[in-house]
């Protein structure tokens, strides 16, 4: 296991692309690992206390995190755990492994993952699950898991997998959406916009587009584009 | 001064078949060896290597308002960094490259000189500025012509002398270098929702024909003696039975003859090249068009070959775009159809596994193939085939039958019944690929001091780790392809730009542009420009076009 501690309080944001297989790693590799700190290439070192625990494939990360962005982007096994905050685009493109947040994530949570785990004990804000801008698709599969309340356009263009958020979102859920699974036990805006497949099961209020129809146990649409996505209610 | 010493050179414009000798320059020119001081030189050690002039693009996108577009709408290309600014500036795309990765990379496989071949005229400020903007290569740009309202308007009352006056002006507003056309006709047509189907179809409120237009044009710019050649992209683009469309027109230009270029260049042939009658029956008429154009000395053509991957189909062909976006589903952008042009801008992704898509890819070959090495230049009409940084892979491909078997090997067997493609045996020389991709765009350009090594010539040159007297291409299929990537040198104007494959310096290259005003009595059409411009642009005539000081570094090439 290695341990990632901040050194300071970081004014602009860190971009560093850490996966479990770095604990594989010697302690002076990890330590010269290449991140940028704004527009300047930093080493993990730099920027972090590192300390190292065995070499199991797990990242603890302990502190506050907010600014540090990219955080298990495309890893494939192993775990990482963040104590605190995660900063934006935390396990894009993933595609196995478990990422589990104390605290809260920024936006663009698992963006484009294929499979894997992501379990996030506070909040999360927007594009959780989505597609980067141009791409075709979003969230393919896998699972993330929101305990609290989460932001606007989740699941945009996803594909497969499972979304599922204990507490409220907000607009523009399933944009788009072309497979898998939405789950809100709370209340939100606009669902299912342009969706072509998929389900998206609510359990408190939401707003329904005139563009979908009465169905056996929900609607389904959006007729607009002839999708054939359910929205239900649980 | 460069020494380049013990090359074996390929030079086909003069007859040169892998003969080792040396080539010197001096003042960014080639000359004889009595003009240097040996001494002075700075000798390039060019033993058992491929020594060739530098490539001429003949037919790209590479600024202006469609490439731009298409960055925009395209963010997911903006994600691939080439590399970090350092010594050189930063550069990134993936196939909708920035400027500067578009003049390091053509230069990285060898390329030194780069056209830009479509541009709407009251755009032109704009891509200049972008031209201006691509390091290393030279340039030049051609305005499109094909549906722009005075053509039109001389064709229909039948007046040549102010036609040739019109296009020697615009030429001259724009910066430009030659006639484009697109779709004669079509792109007028689609402004009311439209297109002209065959060469006899009327354009919209004008009463002229495609077949009018093509013909007016061309001899216009021969009486004019441009040095390009009308640059012609067909009607019927991209739609099955298309073929016989180009086989027409091509027709419409015998008789015509030129002794130093074609009388008609047809461009990116691929998208026209398609037989049968809907996308199921669709198969190739390349071989139908192969034989007209070997059979007619005043034609060229290009490949528009189709290379597998991500591209960008951008055209001044604004109908076939739409057509293109209701197929595929893909997003489309529509642009310049208030102006003197019209364009669009579909993403694409070329599947092996997708019949058409491999169909297209066979047709691009089979043209490639199948015409005279004298005739058809190496193209991808880049970004709608592919990337241009694939030209080695195509170069491989014409070269080697058993290249082009393993890779039939993974693409839709519909292009085993659609197309001649795995019969074919030819295989190109390395003198013919030089050719293709060297001497014959220069001389279908009308650039004199391109495309070759002889006396006089721009010190444009490649060598590459090739020894055409050690390597049998049809089966180190591999080699060529790699190699061809990465040039131990390339030199423009006589500085060293790439070494090993990567980019050492950068220079400036210089625009064309083509001065015609002498041939014509630009006073015969003061009154309907003055009129025109009153009444339809949304600019002053004054203010309208580029002057020769806002470039970064023009060539005037006066026609006399
Ligand atoms: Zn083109």
């Amino acid at each position: 296991m290695l341990i990632l501690k901040p050194k300071f309080e970081f004014d602009v944001s860190v971009e560093a692309e850490l996966t479990p297989e770095l604990a594989e790693k010697s302690l002076e590799e990890i330590k010269n690992f290449k991140v940028w700190y704004g527009n300047a290439e930093k080493t993990l070192g730099e920027l972090f206390d590192v300390e190292k625990e065995g070499d199991g494939k797990k990242l603890l990360l302990d502190g506050d995190f907010s600014k540090v962005k990219w955080v298990g982007t495309g890893m494939d096994d192993g775990e990482i755990v963040i104590k605190g905050n995660i900063g934006a685009n935390c396990g894009a493109y993933m595609k196995g492994g478990r990422i589990t947040i104390e605290g809260s994530a920024d936006d663009w949570l698992g963006a484009e993952m294929k499979d894997g785990e992501i379990i996030v004990k506070g909040n999360a804000k927007n594009l959780i699950g989505c597609a980067y801008y141009g791409n075709p698709s979003g969230m393919q599969g896998g699972k993330i898991l929101i305990e609290g309340n989460a932001g606007n356009y989740i699941g945009e263009k996803m594909t497969g997998g499972t979304i599922e958020i204990k507490g409220n979102a907000g607009d523009f859920i399933g944009t788009e959406m072309k497979g898998g699974e939405i789950i809100i036990h709370g209340n939100c805006g606009y669902a299912g916009g342009d969706m072509k497949a998929g389900t998206i099961k609510i359990g408190g209020e939401f707003d329904l587009l005139p563009t979908f129809r009465k169905s056996e146990n929900g609607w389904t649409g959006d007729v607009l584009v002839g999708g054939e996505g359910r929205i239900l209610k649980i | 001064m460069l020494w380049i010493k013990n090359g074996i050179v390929i030079d086909p414009k003069n007859k040169i078949d892998g003969e080792k000798m040396d080539i010197f320059i001096k003042d960014g020119k080639i000359v004889d060896e009595s003009e240097v001081n040996k001494d002075e030189c700075r000798v390039i050690d060019a033993n058992n290597k491929l020594v060739v002039a530098g490539g001429v693009e003949m037919h790209a996108h590479i600024a202006g308002s469609k490439i731009n577009v298409g960055r925009t709408m395209r963010p997911e290309e903006m994600r691939i960094v080439r590399h970090t600014a350092n010594k050189l500036r930063a550069s990134i795309g993936r196939v909708l490259l920035t400027s500067p990765a578009i003049g390091y990379e053509y230069a990285k496989i060898g390329y030194t000189t780069a056209v830009e071949a479509a541009s709407p005229p009251i755009g032109s400020p704009h891509t200049h500025e972008e031209l201006d903007a691509i390091p290393i290569v030279d340039k030049a740009m051609l305005p499109v012509f094909g549906n722009w309202h005075f053509v039109f308007k001389y064709v229909a009352e039948k007046d040549r002398e102010k036609l040739k006056a019109f296009i020697a002006w615009a030429i001259e507003r724009t910066k430009g270098y030659g006639v484009k056309v697109v779709n004669p006709g079509g792109v007028e047509a689609w402004m009311y929702g439209g297109n002209v189907k065959n060469l006899e179809d009327e354009v919209p409120n004008w009463g002229v024909t495609p077949k009018e237009i093509i013909t007016e044009l061309v001899k216009s710019n021969e009486e004019l003696d441009l040095p390009h050649s009308v640059h012609l992209h067909c009607n019927n683009l991209g739609n099955p039975g298309n073929y016989q469309t180009t086989i027409e027109t091509m027709k419409l230009v015998s008789g015509l003859a030129n002794e130093k270029r074609q009388t008609l260049h047809v461009t990116h042939v691929q998208f026209n090249a398609y037989a049968g009658s809907s996308w199921r029956d669709v198969a190739s008429g390349a071989e139908e068009i192969a034989k007209v154009v070997n059979s007619m000395d005043n034609i060229t053509i290009d490949m528009g070959q189709a290379i597998f991957g991500h591209a960008t189909a951008m055209t001044g062909d604004a109908p076939f775009q739409f057509t293109l976006h209701k197929l595929t589903g893909s997003r489309w952008v529509n642009k310049d159809s208030e102006i003197e042009g019209g364009a669009g801008i579909v993403p694409i992704a070329y599947l092996p596994k997708n019949p058409v898509h491999a169909l297209q890819w066979a047709i691009g070959l089979e043209l490639g193939l199948l015409v005279d090495s004298d005739k058809v230049v190496l193209t991808t009409d880049y970004p709608n085939g592919g990337p241009f940084t694939e030209y080695p892979y195509v170069m491989a491909m014409l070269m080697s039958r058993k290249m082009r078997e393993k890779e039939l090997e993974r693409v839709s067997p519909y292009v085993q019944k659609a197309t001649s493609l795995p019969a074919i045996e030819v295989e190109k020389t390395l003198y013919d690929v030089i050719q293709m991709t060297r001497s014959l765009p220069a001389r279908v350009m009308g650039m004199e001091n391109k495309g070759h090594l002889g006396i006089g010539a721009d010190a444009d040159v490649a060598i590459y780790s090739i020894n055409p007297d050690d390597v049998d291409p049809a089966a180190q299929y591999e080699l060529i392809n790699s190699e061809f990537r990465k040039p131990v040198y390339t030199i423009k104007g006589g500085e060293i730009v790439v070494k090993d494959g990567a980019v050492v310096a950068e220079s400036w290259g210089r625009t064309f542009w083509v001065d015609a005003r002498k041939k014509v009595s630009l006073d015969s059409i003061d009154e309907d420009l003055n009129s025109f411009f009153n009444s339809y642009y949304t600019i002053q005539r004054k203010n309208y076009g580029i002057q020769e000081e806002w470039l970064r570094n023009p060539v005037r090439v006066e026609v006399n």
